[in-house]
């Protein structure tokens, strides 16, 4: 259910977003990249890494990831490859977060499956964590130099309630602007403002190491 | 937004750049397959569609002629000339002269003679 926004979620809202405005600026080069990217391959050659990333923060898996992705561009390609080249990108990302909404929904069943099989509890009775498959791979954080950091980023971001995190990966992340992000998270610009801003104080709040 | 937003989506923005650049080889590898089978699935789907489209306007061009065709043959059938029987039937009922060319020529030669006969037949028949 989308928020009710009043006079001060506005208010902060659209400071922030002229904030997060002022931010986006120096990834004008990104944004250029993304109008030049008249081909479909081209286009989706720049958001693959980018979108494979954004959908292991969320799903915390790699497989998963790579099969929402794979959906995301090959409904890009079947079904909007005749739109102009701009509305690409929000509907790509449009796609990837239904896509990444649907397989939480299936892990969801699946754990409440597990828990009916008996494999909610363990011998003394306490709850075991949520079924999700393993994943042995490498994460991107221990390629990185700064990986706690990247670390505390993900587990802050993933603790976000699912529409605050959507807007603060749209609009901060990715840098859409709010009508694409209104777009892709078929929400009202408003209600992206909102989410937004409170998205920011939570991980203004778990992020305090940062500051 | 304050500072301290900025500061936290700036440098968020930078881990995230730079984890999307240095995806594990093996990842993008799959990523670029899954690529090429997403716009190899879409030409497909492109070309199906073509066919699709011309597909219509075939079937109902065909319909047309079909109909065309079936409406045709009665109304030829109406027009076919009447046979031959039935022709003569109505030029032994007609007043006009018969054709020349489709009857005896030779009594063309002797109408007088037929005319004469036409007119005092009676008079002989009653003698």
């Amino acid at each position: 259910m989308e928020p009710e926004h009043g006079p001060d979620d506005d208010a902060d809202g659209n400071a922030v977003n002229m904030a997060v405005g002022a931010l986006v600026t120096p990834r004008l080069g990104v944004v250029g990249e993304r109008a030049s990217a008249v081909s479909l391959n081209a286009f989706l050659a720049q958001v693959e890494h980018r979108a494979f990333r954004m959908a292991e923060l969320q799903l915390h898996q790699r497989e998963d990831a790579l099969d929402a992705v794979q959906d995301a561009m090959l409904r890009l390609a079947q079904h909007y490859r005749d739109k102009p080249p701009e509305e690409w990108a929000p509907l790509f990302w449009g796609i990837l977060r239904r896509r990444i909404v649907d397989l939480q929904r299936r892990r969801k069943v699946r754990s409440i499956v597990v828990g009916w099989l008996g494999g909610g509890q363990d011998d003394d009775g306490d709850e075991l964590p949520v079924w999700e498959p393993a994943d042995h791979a490498p994460g991107p954080p221990d390629r990185l130099g700064d990986a706690q950091a990247y670390a505390a980023m993900a587990s802050a971001v993933r603790k976000l309630p699912q529409r605050q995190r959507e807007a603060f990966m749209f609009r901060i992340l990715e840098g859409l602007d709010v009508a694409e992000t209104a777009q892709a998270m078929r929400c009202s610009e408003g209600s992206v403002k909102t989410h937004l801003s409170r998205a920011m104080q939570h991980l203004r709040d778990q992020l305090e190491d940062w500051r | 937004m304050t500072a301290p937003d900025d500061h936290i989506a700036q440098r968020a923005r930078e881990l995230y750049d730079r984890a999307a650049q240095r995806t594990d080889p093996a990842i993008g590898a799959r990523l670029h397959t899954a690529r090429l089978h997403a716009l190899a699935a879409a030409h497909d789907g492109e070309r199906r569609h073509a066919g699709a489209r011309w597909l219509l306007p075939s079937g109902a061009c065909a319909v047309i002629v079909l109909a065309a065709v079936t409406l045709w043959q009665p109304l030829q059938q109406s027009r076919r000339p009447v046979p031959a029987n039935t022709a003569q039937g109505s030029e032994i009922d007609n007043e006009l002269p018969p054709d020349a060319v489709q009857n005896d020529p030779q009594m063309y030669q002797n109408l007088d003679f037929y005319g004469w006969l036409a007119s005092n037949g009676h008079t002989v028949d009653g003698r």
